[in-house]
């Protein structure tokens, strides 16, 4: 494994949205990070369409073609298309194949009419089961690969996946507020699962043409985000699900130096930090994935975006029309306006009211600011002896920015979480080989079915 | 990044304005100091502590006697929940430490303490989010009840054979995918085919109380896990699903 040591940009002023150091360019003419900002739609089956695969490619068919028209139709210069696999395309792989051709197909029409630049990733499902099988080897993985590798011969551009190495331990953890195990979980779990399986990704991406594009830790630290809430929230603290975000740019980051070369996955909210780093283009959802889920930083994660996306929505009428139609055009206009920054040469101003719009929202907001989020890049990269030890080092970097910015207010409860926490991060040991001997034999006894084979270890 | 001057028209933090003191006191003390143990290691949540609590307990008093005082603990536990101070990760630990005190408690007894009540829990097939049955479970068996977890990507057929096998007195089900929630209707279908009038308890996040209240033996189990365990309690005591929604739906 060959862990980053060096930044790519000199200064976190660099940082700003549509342009990355390393643009992606690929599809019809779309590139990203090339010096603007494309939507990014994700079109969501409604679950009866789900039910076949004629069902499932006929529904995706008109939810492209409201986007395409849309697009058109207001005069947007282009857009990608996600296409994120539910369960039924990924289990059976000629589904995702043939919804990704069909795609292809209608980008191509509306490219030669048009003119429209375009692209396709296909994000495929990861339904390994670590508590129960071999997830190097077994069935699900078999089938993750072979979708992809479908995938890829069938018109997709870029390939994704959210995987979920580690999960069964992040998981236990999330809910309990143990930072060890959410360190072990995500940091050193999912990093190893992250090397093992994008390898296998980036050869497969390789061999067909395509580019691996890249992943998101949603299944760990947007789960600690989903479930700290908003101010009501009850569930977990928001200083933990920070501390988590943190972790979670070190596992995430491994994708790249494995070979991808973004964008991003849009629900790696991690995403800032991964670009501080690698310079690749990163895809960031926030106001207007509201239609999939709330998030304390609607503004702010569109600050050094290169692809802005939805998240998801499913396919439903609204007044205006289809809700794909209509999340396309808000999207859309969203890029249009940072479009506009970008050739007024205001760029950086947009990018700084929209930073200060969430800056002290909350404290998962506050660290990705491009400022935090290049502090927490640095401590990943002068820590790189070991997954462990840089995921620890940006954990306790993400601390010490929160301890050290009297704006950002934190209640009695969440200032606790941040003083244990530290104190627990900084207890643990210095050495990745003793700290995951310390937790291998710990949750194995809590957790029984855990495999740490499934990790290499 | 210098700060704005003033952030008041961007931002309000309302989670700031009516902050609670945080009372673990653990309510009126027991005479008993090593009953009293078990109690604080309970609702403070100290699982280092418990192992010697509960054995310290039951050198002077009966196993069944240190259950109790381990139940109100639990009781002490949701009160701080429900008045705001408790939030769900102090919840599962100390529920966590309530089923190592149980465990102990019953192999000193040399029997398992009768349960509440037994509950099958599951998530629908083509689902395979596990996290909020199994917070769900953790409570449930932390109040008492018997959890037969049939797993992810459960068929609705084999949710049918379970509540025939084991006579549960309700079914809990979590989906996260607006894909997969309508396994909870087939389920549903599928009981009241054989005259199985069994509450049908769902939530998670694709579960909506619109959704459940349009689904005959379908409640809403709400936005976290907590309504789980005084659900239970009702059904256990006999009421219908109608009663249950009726209560907790309305």
């Amino acid at each position: 494994m060959s862990l980053s040591t060096k930044m790519a940009y000199e200064s976190a002023e660099e940082l700003v949205f549509g342009t990355a150091k390393n643009p992606v360019k690929y599809g019809f003419d779309l590139e990203v990070g090339g010096g603007c900002v494309y939507p990014e739609l994700v079109p969501h089956p409604r679950p009866k369409a789900a039910s076949s695969k004629k069902e499932i490619v006929k529904e995706y068919k008109k939810m492209i073609t409201d986007v395409l028209d849309v697009t058109v139709g207001l005069g947007f210069p282009g857009i990608q298309i996600e296409l994120e696999h539910v369960s039924q395309m990924t289990s059976n792989p000629d589904w995702g194949a043939e919804v990704s051709a069909q795609t292809k197909a209608l980008l191509e029409k509306y490219y030669n009419q048009y003119g429209l630049k375009g692209a396709i990733r296909s994000t495929i499902a990861d339904h390994r089961e670590p508590l129960q099988e071999d997830i190097r080897n077994g069935k699900h993985m078999e089938y993750m690969l072979e979708a992809f590798d479908a995938c890829a011969k069938n018109g997709t551009d870029g390939l994704s996946i959210e995987s979920i190495g580690g999960k069964e331990i992040s998981d236990h953890c999330i809910v309990r507020e143990d930072i060890r195990g959410v360190l072990f979980g995500i940091g050193v779990l999912g990093s190893k699962d992250m090397e093992y399986i994008w390898s296998k990704i980036v050869d497969i991406a390789n061999k067909n043409g395509v580019v691996p594009a890249g992943d998101t830790d949603c299944s760990q630290a947007n789960v600690a985000m989903f479930m700290s809430g908003g101010y009501h929230g009850k569930s977990v603290s928001h200083v933990f699900a920070t501390f988590a975000r943190a972790i979670s740019a070190a596992r995430t980051l491994v994708a790249h130096e494995q070979g991808a070369q973004g964008p991003t996955k849009d629900c790696a909210y991690e995403s800032p930090i991964i670009k501080a780093i690698t310079g690749d283009p990163i895809t960031t959802e926030g106001k207007a994935s509201a239609c999939a889920h709330s998030d304390l930083m609607g503004n702010l994660i569109a600050a050094v975006t290169d692809l802005w996306s939805n998240e998801a929505v499913e396919y439903q009428d609204m007044f205006a029309g289809s809700s794909v139609k209509v999340f396309a055009e808000i999207l859309s206009y969203d890029t249009a306006l940072m479009n506009t920054s970008i050739e007024a040469g205001q760029a950086k101003i947009l990018r700084d009211l929209m930073v200060h719009s969430d800056l002290y929202r909350d404290p998962q907001a506050f660290i990705l600011a491009p400022h935090n989020a290049y502090e927490i890049g640095s401590a990943i990269v002068e820590n790189s002896s070991s997954y462990y030890e840089r995921a620890r080092a940006a954990a306790l970097k993400a601390g010490e920015l929160m301890a050290a910015d009297d704006n950002l207010r934190l209640s009695q409860a969440e200032n606790d979480m941040l003083k244990t926490t530290m104190e627990e991060l900084e207890s643990f040991p210095e050495k990745e080989e003793d700290f995951i001997d310390e937790c291998v034999d710990h949750y194995k006894e809590i957790i029984t079915d855990f495999k740490p084979e499934n990790y290499g270890l | 990044m210098r700060a704005l001057k003033d952030y008041s028209n961007i931002v309000v933090r309302y989670d700031l304005l009516d902050e609670k003191e945080q009372d673990t006191s653990g309510g009126e003390k027991l005479n008993d100091e090593s009953m009293q143990q078990v109690m604080d290691c309970i609702v403070k949540g100290n699982k280092d502590g418990i192992t010697d609590a509960i054995n310290a307990a039951l050198e002077g008093n009966d196993p069944l006697d240190v259950i109790d005082v381990a139940v109100d603990a639990m009781d002490e536990v949701g009160r701080l929940w429900d008045e705001g101070t408790y939030f769900l990760p102090q919840v599962i630990n100390s529920a966590d430490i309530m089923l190592e005190a149980l465990d102990i408690c019953e192999g000193e007894m040399g029997t398992a303490r009768e349960s509440k009540g037994v509950i099958v829990a599951h998530v629908p097939e083509g689902d395979i989010h596990d996290l909020g049955k199994n917070i769900v479970t953790a409570l449930l068996q932390a109040n008492g009840f018997e959890v037969i977890d049939l797993g992810v990507d459960v068929p609705s057929e084999e949710v049918v054979e379970a509540v025939k096998e084991h006579d549960p007195i309700m079914i809990s089900g979590t989906a996260l995918m607006t894909t997969t929630m309508s396994g909870f209707e087939k389920t549903a279908n599928l009981l009241l085919e054989e005259g199985l009038e069994v509450p049908l308890v769902c939530g998670g996040g694709a579960v909506s109380g619109e959704y459940m209240g349009g689904i005959d033996l379908g409640i809403y189990g709400g936005d976290d896990a907590t309504k789980a365990a005084p659900m239970a309690r009702d059904a256990a005591a006999g009421a219908s699903w109608k009663e249950i929604r009726e209560k907790y739906n309305s």
